[in-house]
């Protein structure tokens, strides 16, 4: 028998979907062609294929070699065939056991025959698992794969190990307690304290915040410490996160302890950088920052179609890319803080320098955030230099772990309040069962603050949130008086 | 396209005759609306960065110009000036705008409304410039001696140092009329060239009835419009410590929270109280500031 299949799987999105790589050998004039929507990696596995056999002591047939990707319609992408191109070739001229072919391959191969992994592992290993079979790919690959509990893994350091068939199940690697990471602490921050309380209010309802201030007032410090008061990440949300970090090929070593992502892209990110895109399509900056927070530093020097783009991901928590091969959806929850100076020059409101901007371009340089995005950004808030003399100090600041306790503990309350997440408006207003004078302090707050009926909504779940933190059943006017702080400071 | 508006000329019969007795009276005036309107009266003027402070003074001051019958003159300029000009035209007074510009032109942008309401029988808009004429900066310390000109007292609400104000407050001596100025917070600089006026011999002006008081002694009240008793204070105290706080300096709330001694989430939820009830308001620079007296 000269043909064999071999199951793989290759990405769409942050997806796997599964490909059967059909080989076929036949007599005729040597050659060796691969049919199925390959993109130019794809069709470079030959060479590498064809050294690789030989370089582990393989015979490359001389005869007719045909491999086709099905379903062909699906655009493939990336070096992950080589290996089971390989395996395929191997099995139908009979050089290795058949048994090879009970497994879903993915790799990509050296000249020298190793075997090394290719970004999206952990997508790959999702799906092996729900058709039945056991992952064949690198050895440096397996610990993150090992990820996924439900995947058999077999790791496979070269492919001259193929002769004795399938390589055992690898070993469950040692639960050697994952690097121990300093991550930056609250109390790192001098001063600051309605900046750390609107912090502390944007974790535990999961809210976007927007500091505005002059250069040197901690506000890229003050974002970078959001994750430190931000719950750990649990199981499931670890893995949505390390799916996607994967088929980006970044390292895991962050997310798989737990530490939620913390992106800060840069203002001259494209759009495609921010939300994803390319070809093949890629995740972008808001799909990383996944379960954790993505922070843009300069907000008004972003592009505003960038900026645009980010309107769905804040709505909906995932993201849609619609390209002509076809919708790639990525997931992309995250908590937004943005940072901006309250103007061109910087220093609008500086206690030690004058600012020198004209008042219309000051407005200018905020307008040009947009409203529809300021609508979405849940808090607002100036934030000041601290003091030099604060700075130097030994006055003792809380720390992350105390607040994150507070925040862990208004999350859960937040849980058992049960709201559905998606509420708003009018149904919202009525969920939280005002009485009449809270009720008039949402009606006064929003006339002054001139919110539109998202606004309201926005102001309604920031005061949720401190209702939450306080550890109160019902939603009063002091709750809402302190909500309606953070509106409107840009 | 020449606008629908008035020409005078210096010598003709229906030239303000008070604006001949100030610095180089303009050879022709360009204007707009009711050309009756330019009678002696006060002009309010300020800074463009204003506060809230400066705001609301320009506000109060321009109604009681207004409800007094008495011209309130401007340059129509984002914040102070604008803000006096609205005020007095909602108090049902009259008001003049002198611009930069032609005047014909929305300059600036944001007053468009208010010039509107001017030349449609509010008052008027004036210029020395041609129909048209867009706005140069150079073109506005020359207009600034015109609202002296035409005013008979000058009263400047808040200003920093330097300022353009002062280029009006000194044409206006020059030309022999009275200023006066709102005293601000030595602390802030941008009521550093009000102070300085003051200093310098401008009267103070620390209530409605100062006011009046000088507008009397310019002539353009009767005597007796000024009740014996007068100093009607604007001030009284709220007996909140962190309302005072505010109103003895506007501070950011990490700073009064930490002045009166509560915490960052007690701190944004009175200020927040306060803002809503109109007694403090947020500076263009997040720190917080008295707003309305009450």
């Amino acid at each position: 028998m000269t043909q064999a299949v071999v199951p793989s799987s290759t990405l769409v999105g942050v997806e796997a979907i599964a490909v059967e790589v059909q080989v076929d050998v036949s007599a005729g004039l040597p050659a060796f062609t691969i049919v199925g929507l390959g993109d130019t990696a794809v069709l470079e596995a030959r060479d590498r294929v064809r050294a690789a056999m030989r370089s582990s002591g393989f015979d490359f047939p001389n005869a007719r070699v045909t491999v086709n990707l099905a379903p062909s319609p699906v655009r493939k992408h990336g070096t992950g065939f080589d290996l089971p191109i390989a395996v395929g070739v191997l099995a139908a001229t009979g050089q290795v056991p058949r048994s090879v072919l009970g497994a879903v391959s993915v790799g990509e191969l050296a000249l020298d025959g190793s075997v090394r992994s290719v970004p999206g592992m952990l997508a790959h290993a999702i799906v092996a698992p729900l058709r039945g079979l056991p992952l064949l790919t690198s050895g440096d690959a397996v610990r993150a794969a090992q990820t996924v509990r439900e995947c058999e893994i077999r790791g496979l350091g070269s492919l001259g190990n193929l002769r004795a068939g399938l390589p055992g199940v690898a070993a469950t690697s040692s639960t050697a307690p994952p690097p121990a990471l300093t991550e930056p602490d609250f109390s790192e921050v001098r001063g600051q304290s309605s900046a750390k309380r609107a912090l502390e209010i944007a974790a535990a309802g999961g809210l976007g915040l927007l500091l505005v201030g002059p250069p040197g007032s901690a506000k890229t410090m003050l974002a970078r410490r959001l994750p430190s008061i931000l719950p750990p990440l649990d199981d499931a949300e670890m893995l949505s996160t390390a799916v996607v970090h994967s088929v980006a090929g970044l390292d895991l070593d962050g997310v798989l302890a737990g530490v939620r992502p913390f992106r800060a892209p840069h203002h001259t990110a494209t759009t495609a950088g921010l939300v994803g895109g390319g070809t093949p399509p890629r995740p972008g900056e808001a799909s990383l920052a996944h379960n954790g927070v993505l922070f843009l530093d300069e907000l008004p020097e972003f592009s505003p179609a960038a900026l645009q783009a980010l309107r769905q991901p804040l709505e909906d928590g995932y993201l849609t890319l619609v390209r002509a091969e076809g919708r790639v959806r990525y997931p992309a929850s995250f908590s937004l803080v943005a940072a901006m100076n309250p103007c061109p020059c910087g220093y609008l409101g500086d206690s030690e320098r004058t600012c020198t901007c004209p008042p219309t371009l000051v407005e200018r340089y905020v307008g040009r955030v947009g409203g529809p995005l300021m609508d979405r950004i849940d808090m607002t808030l100036r934030v000041g230099r601290t003091d030099t003399s604060r700075l130097l100090t030994g006055s003792t600041e809380e720390g992350s772990a105390r607040v994150r306790e507070r925040v862990v503990a208004a999350r859960e309350r937040t849980r058992t309040r049960g709201l559905p997440r998606d509420l708003s408006g009018a149904a919202l207003l009525r969920a939280c069962g005002l009485d009449t004078e809270t009720r008039r302090t949402v009606e006064e707050a929003a006339r002054l603050h001139r919110l539109s009926g998202r606004g309201v909504t926005r102001l309604l779940r920031v005061a949720l949130a401190i209702a939450d933190l306080a550890g109160e059943e019902r939603l009063t006017r002091p709750h809402i008086l302190e909500a309606s702080g953070y509106r409107g400071h840009s | 396209m020449i606008p629908s508006g008035f020409e005078l000329h210096l010598g003709d019969a229906g030239y303000p005759v008070h604006l001949t007795t100030g610095v180089r009276p303009p050879v022709r005036l360009l204007g707009m609306g009711d050309p009756s309107a330019l009678v002696p009266g006060l002009a309010i003027i300020g800074s463009r960065r204003a506060t809230p402070y400066g705001l609301t003074c320009a506000r109060i001051f321009a109604r009681c110009a207004a409800e007094s019958g008495v011209t309130v003159i401007s340059g129509a300029a984002i914040g102070c000036d604008l803000a006096a000009q609205t005020e007095a035209l909602d108090a049902g007074g009259h008001s003049v705008a002198v611009l930069g510009c032609g005047a014909d032109v929305d300059y600036p942008q944001r007053s468009a409304s208010t010039l509107a309401r001017l030349r449609a029988g509010g008052g008027a808009v004036v210029s020395e410039l041609d129909w048209g004429a867009t706005p140069l900066p150079r073109q506005f310390p020359s207009r600034n001696r015109i609202i002296a000109g035409l005013s008979a007292v000058v009263l400047v609400v808040e200003a920093a140092l330097p300022s353009g104000t002062f280029s009006t407050a000194d044409s206006a001596l020059d030309a022999g009329r009275d200023v006066l100025a709102v005293p601000g917070s030595i602390l802030y600089a941008g009521s550093a060239g009000t102070n300085r006026l003051i200093r310098q011999g401008a009267t103070p002006i620390t209530c409605v009835d100062d006011l009046r008081e000088a507008l009397v002694c310019a002539g353009l009240l009767a005597e007796g419009a000024v009740p014996a008793a007068g100093g009607n204070a604007l001030g009284t105290s709220s007996g909140d410590p962190l309302l005072e706080a505010l109103r003895a300096h506007p501070m950011t709330p990490d700073q009064v929270g930490e002045a009166v001694g509560l915490d960052a989430a007690v701190t944004m939820a009175t200020l927040a109280r306060l803002e809503a009830a109109g007694l403090v308001a947020r500076h263009a620079d997040g720190r917080y500031g008295p707003c309305l007296p009450g």
